[in-house]
């Protein structure tokens, strides 16, 4: 026999809530274990400051009398380049890569949820044309709209954000045009129609709570893969810019003198992987506990 | 069994790769130094930074980084010989000047054929000459001096000069002196059909090398076959080919190196050249140069002030120790190894508190307005982004903000030269070199005034420097001391008035195979290996 | 069946006509002066001027439009201000060895990816199924342009297996040169009996492609794996099991059938995203194709290549994604009755 995966109660019992939680919880280690780990993440770029032994390094700050130092007590992951401490750096730049993915994340869900509450709601002409729109924005894989767009603006850490956001927000109009559909079909919004209940109130009282639980899920496994695409812009030129302790912009730098010194691209790589790694466990967790039937797949 | 993802996916792939090898392995696609097929002796492999190595083939007109191919393809009447110091001959065997130093004679090489199949004429050295003056670019220069040239017999050269200059040294030179067939594309064929020739790629040059392909922008770039004919010969074992690849990545080209693929390399990182010293199978040459690093200061939106003050507000210490060997201390804008330089000049050093009374001056500084400039650097080169993240850094305790961009050459070239000043950077960072063993190149392409500018990116107009730059070249040629001291008055203008900050001496590092002999470092042709010379050892 | 074909042609030829638009928005949206750029060493304001009319930027915005889709459709895509050569030759040129290599990197990654998916599904809950879900995590995680570091360091370097990058040995290059039919190197030398270069061709891809699949492998072992779930469950399944066909029947005849069709989906949607990552991968290790020839464009700011090979990518995209819709409605009649 298959085993069912969740040990959630069947529909209909009744369980004090913290209980579910608990449950759920304790069938998830992997949402345990992103969440603790993304905690982590967050505190450290929080206390970055304090924790970072030489955290002038984190912005013009040089030594070039102490380039390419191998990890000692003193600089824990060695020295890059220009002298300055991997280990404070990589600390840093945990403060931007979460940064640029909730920026993202939030510009994304301005521009597509409306779009998509519209399209799911009124259905009709608007419907179309708005997936249409859709549609065309989808048809270029995700790194490859925000690369372009981000090459012919000025490169920064800015366009790298919009650029990402307008490559990110028709996933999420698509989700929630699906969700405001099915939602807006039902019997109960006819008669809150027929009722005179106004538009607004039916959209923001009925049919954008149905649909936030799978948004969350989509957004919180988003966050990983919009920290990759950020540090991918990065490694390109096309965001983070000298003196900034960017990840991506890291291991660029220290593609040149990889093979004598290892250490000036191996932390951030593993920074940025531990940190996507984190964040989608965190999402997969998520969404084995929002909802366990997986509808919504990407 | 556990089936870890990662784990299962590394083993197969290792599994794969070995069985590929062994399968590959007799062909020469087997990694390991120690075996080197006996083809590839015959293949000299020159890695090159450079994003576009080569932008169009005519000998006349080029201007960077071509003649590292070109120098094997074409040849000078003259060459340098940097270890002795002399001219030495080439496509001429000797010369001879009048007592007033107004007629140069050149006698040239009997029996070498251009690789059109022509024989090489003084009439044909005169038309290659003549068009290379007229064209107008890269380092005609050398021949303004010229005003008419003669051909007594098929074998003899003469220059009438309009004033007295350095022809041999200026025939050596490694730009604009190429002696090649004009009448390449067909004896009346116009200029333009003439540079379609070459571009498709042809060659017509006398030396050892011949073009193969041109793959432009491509990884291997330029190819290049042996010329069967040449007048040195072929005896004993030479490299038959010789390939130009353009990796940019220092590790890439780096294991290159280790695996056989590449037989010289270029410029790497300094540390990456470190760690090929004692391995087996490589060797490592450290040469002094004649070139050094220039942060040209835009004299335009630069006041003198700030001009000084940032010549005081660079770490000069930092840069050389971050360098860790690439570079050393330069004085003044003539590098050591050349007549004209100086070690006694009154060079600016890093002193903050200097730069930071001069920009108070001006309003900017440490307390002042902010100040927001712009510098750009050659992509592709480790040492230059090194450079500029010191300059950033340091400028920066000066309350300047400076925004480092790093372009393709050709980009960083176009932008600077921009019609649109606005579009101009404040400091543009790059290498420079003499065109012959002099330093007048330093001084009528960077300083000279020049409408629309080429070279001259800090933008500098002085009209008494400029006078003083039009005197220098005839003093050589008649009274050397007299022209020395006149180089040296130049470079104390220049110090003063800071339109140039030199940042360093370039040290050459290369690393190569020893699979050769042969190889000598010529500052005189800095980065051209003259493949010919060498002889493959296996 | 034909309608449904003919909707879904129609509906992408409407996608690429935007995609279209798109990217001519994006390209002028923009200050800056290609034309400049393009002017090359000697830029007097008349030389600029000439380039900029060659270039044809002086013509008011919806006429450039018009021209930019004409061009497009009749093959001519902009010349490249980096190499002088029309866009859309320089991307045939580079475009088979990418595919190549994206082929090569899915067919490594599907490998990976249905076993581990079904072993998962098939024992949910417990320990492997963890250590699987928690590897297939760390693909979809990886950094690939740090592990394609990673991994030259230690393959190329360290251990000295594999070779460091090209795509072939350059000393094949004279002996065994050779002659390109298809443009595909792993087709082209076995045609022409071409051995040793065959096998120099497939040492240099082992890396990069295994770089490549990493993203897709953990996204793949992944959907299976929820797709797998969820159908195991569903009535017509219990119904097999029902009139005894063993659990590995079960799996692989029924429940594998009929979760392919999302997987199908997803495949499509990371051989594309696999396309734009050889960007990240192709210049570490030298391999000639649209990745390096996207990031020297990059570094030079040749805007007429990056949108070229943007449209390029984008197009295959949304061929590819049609051509995966019109078999997945051959397959499973439910799709071209919704």
């Amino acid at each position: 026999m298959i085993e069912a995966p969740s040990t959630l109660p069947a529909a209909g019992a009744r369980l004090p809530r913290g209980e579910t939680l608990r449950r759920g919880l304790a069938a998830n280690p992997l949402l345990v274990a992103g969440g603790l780990m993304s905690a982590l993440i967050l505190v450290v770029a929080l206390l970055a400051p304090l924790l970072a032994p030489f955290p002038a390094d984190a912005g013009t700050a040089t030594h070039p009398f102490l380039v390419l130092h191998p990890p000692s007590a003193q600089h824990w992951f060695g020295t890059d380049n220009v002298g300055r401490d991997i280990y404070s750096r990589v600390l840093y730049g945990a403060r931007i890569s979460p940064l640029i993915a909730v920026v993202v994340l939030v510009l994304a869900c301005a521009i597509g949820v409306p779009l998509g509450v519209a399209a799911g709601y009124f259905g009709g002409w608007l419907d179309e044309a708005i997936m249409r729109v859709t549609d065309i924005f989808l048809a270029f894989p995700s790194l490859l709209l925000a690369l372009a767009l981000a090459e012919v603006l000025p490169p920064s850490l800015i366009t790298l954000t919009i650029a990402i956001a307008v490559t990110w927000w028709p996933w999420y109009t698509r989700l929630i045009r699906g969700q405001a559909a099915s939602v807006a079909g039902r019997p109960y919004i006819e008669s809150c129609r027929a009722l005179g209940i106004p538009r607004r109130r039916i959209i923001f009282r009925h049919i954008l709570p149905n649909s936030i639980t799978p948004l969350i899920v989509q957004v919180s496994l988003d966050v990983g893969g919009v920290i990759l695409t950020a540090s991918a812009l990065s490694f390109l030129g096309l965001g983070a810019q000298e003196p900034t302790p960017d990840w991506g912009l890291m291991v660029s730098d220290g593609q040149n003198y990889f093979l004598t010194a290892w250490w000036v691209v191996t932390f951030p790589g593993i920074a940025i992987l531990v940190t996507a790694f984190a964040f989608t466990l965190l999402g997969d967790g998520l969404r084995d506990l929002l909802d366990p039937k997986r509808i919504f797949l990407r | 069994m556990k089936p870890h993802r990662a784990g299962l996916l590394l083993a197969s792939g290792t599994a794969l790769a070995l069985l590929l090898a062994a399968c590959g392995g007799s062909s020469g696609s087997s990694p390991t130094a120690s075996s080197q097929p006996a083809a590839s002796n015959q293949v000299f492999t020159y890695v090159t930074s450079s994003e576009v190595m080569v932008d169009g083939w005519d000998p006349a007109t080029e201007d960077s980084d071509g003649i590292i191919a070109m120098s094997n393809i074409y040849e000078t009447l003259t060459h340098y010989n940097s270890t002795t110091h002399t001219v030495s001959p080439l496509l001429a065997t000797s010369w001879s000047k009048s007592a007033d130093g107004l007629t140069w004679t050149f006698h040239l090489r009997q029996g070498v054929h251009f690789h059109t199949g022509r024989l090489m004429t003084a009439q044909a050295a005169k038309a290659a000459i003549l068009r290379t003056k007229q064209l107008g670019q890269a380092a005609a220069y050398v021949w303004d001096a010229v005003k008419t040239i003669s051909t007594p017999n098929q074998s003899t050269l003469v220059f009438h000069l309009s004033y007295p200059s350095p022809i041999d040294l200026e025939a050596s030179a490694d730009y604009s002196a190429y002696i090649y067939d004009t009448q390449a594309a067909g004896p009346t064929a116009s200029n333009s059909a003439l540079v379609k020739w070459f571009n498709a790629p042809h060659d017509a040059g006398t030396g050892p090398y011949q073009v193969q392909t041109w793959n432009k922008g491509q990884e291997f770039e330029v190819i290049l076959k042996a010329y069967p004919g040449y007048w040195g010969g072929w005896s004993g074992p030479h490299y038959k080919k010789v390939v130009f690849r353009v990796v940019t990545q220092d590790s890439t080209a780096a294991q290159l190196l280790r695996s056989g693929q590449a037989t010289f390399v270029e410029q790497v990182s300094p540390s990456v050249w470190k760690s090929f010293q004692g391995e087996s199978g490589l060797r490592t040459v450290t040469s002094p140069s004649w070139q050094n690093l220039l942060a040209q200061l835009n004299a335009k939106t630069l006041s003198l002030p700030v001009r000084q003050a940032i010549s005081y507000g660079i770490n000069y210490p930092g840069i050389i120790a971050a360098l860790q060997g690439a570079a050393v201390p330069s004085s003044g804008l003539v590098p050591p190894g050349l007549f004209g330089h100086f070690s006694n000049l009154p060079n600016y050093n890093y002193n903050p508190a200097k730069a930071a009374q001069l920009l108070k001056q001006a309003g900017y500084g440490p307390g002042g307005k902010k100040l927001n400039l712009t510098l750009t650097y050659a992509q592709g080169d480790s040492n230059e982004q090194v450079v500029a993240t010191l300059l950033k850094s340091s400028l920066a305790k000066l309350n300047i903000n400076l925004t480092t961009q790093s372009l393709a050459w050709p980009t960083q070239w176009a932008k600077a030269k921009s019609a649109n000043a606005a579009n101009r950077q404040s400091i543009f960072l790059e290498y420079w070199w003499p065109d012959y063993a002099d330093p007048y190149s330093w001084f009528n392409n960077l300083l000279e005034t020049q409408k629309p500018p080429y070279f001259n990116l800090s933008y500098y107009s002085n009209p008494a420097l400029d006078k003083q730059i039009g005197q220098v070249e005839s003093l050589v040629a008649t009274n050397r001391a007299a022209s020395s001291q006149l180089y040296r008055k130049m470079q104390m203008e220049v110090i003063q008035q800071a339109p140039i900050a030199p940042l360093y001496n370039v040290n050459y590092q290369y690393g190569m195979r020893d699979s050769f002999t042969g190889f000598q470092v010529n500052p005189a042709y800095p980065e051209v290996v003259f493949v010919h010379n060498l002889t493959p050892t296996g | 069946m034909t309608v449904y074909v003919a909707r879904r042609v129609a509906l992408a030829v409407g996608v690429v006509a935007g995609v279209i638009v798109l990217t001519f928005v994006i390209a002028h949206v923009v200050p800056g002066d290609p034309a400049a750029t393009w002017a090359g060493p000697h830029p007097t304001a008349a030389q600029v001027a000439a380039a900029r009319r060659y270039l044809g930027l002086d013509r008011p915005a919806i006429v450039q439009l018009l021209s930019y889709f004409g061009g497009i459709l009749s093959g001519n895509w902009g010349v490249s201000i980096h190499t002088h050569r029309p866009v859309l030759s320089d991307l045939a040129a580079a475009a088979p060895a990418s595919l190549e290599l994206v082929t090569v990197a899915m067919l490594i990654a599907l490998v990976v990816a249905v076993p581990l998916g079904l072993i998962s599904a098939r024992w949910p809950g417990r320990v492997g199924d963890h250590t699987i879900r928690a590897g297939s995590i760390l693909g979809v995680s990886m950094p690939i342009f740090w592990m394609a570091l990673i991994l030259q360091l230690f393959f190329s370097q360290r251990l000295h297996v594999l070779p460091a990058a090209g795509e072939y040995s350059p000393g094949l290059l004279f002996s065994h040169p050779l002659t390109r039919l298809t443009g595909f190197g792993l087709i082209d030398a076995p045609l022409t009996g071409n051995w040793p270069m065959f096998g120099s061709i497939l040492t240099h891809l082992v890396l990069p492609a295994v770089v490549i699949a990493a993203y897709p492998a953990g996204l793949l072992t992944r959907m299976i794996r929820a797709q797998v779930l969820d159908t195991v469950g569903d009535a017509h399944v219990q119904m097999v099991r029902a009139l005894g066909f063993p659990e590995r029947a079960v799996f692989a005849r029924f429940a594998m059938k009929l979760a392919w069709n999302p997987v199908a989906a997803a495949i499509a949607l990371v051989f594309g995203y696999s396309l734009v990552n050889t960007f990240l991968v192709e210049a570490i290790f030298d391999w000639p194709g649209l990745g390096s020839y996207a990031t020297t464009a990059i570094a030079n700011l040749d805007r007429p290549a990056i949108l070229g090979v943007t449209l390029f990518i984008a197009l295959v995209y949304v061929v590819v994604n049609l051509v995966v819709d019109i078999i997945q409605a051959a397959i499973d009649p439910r799709i071209r009755l919704r």
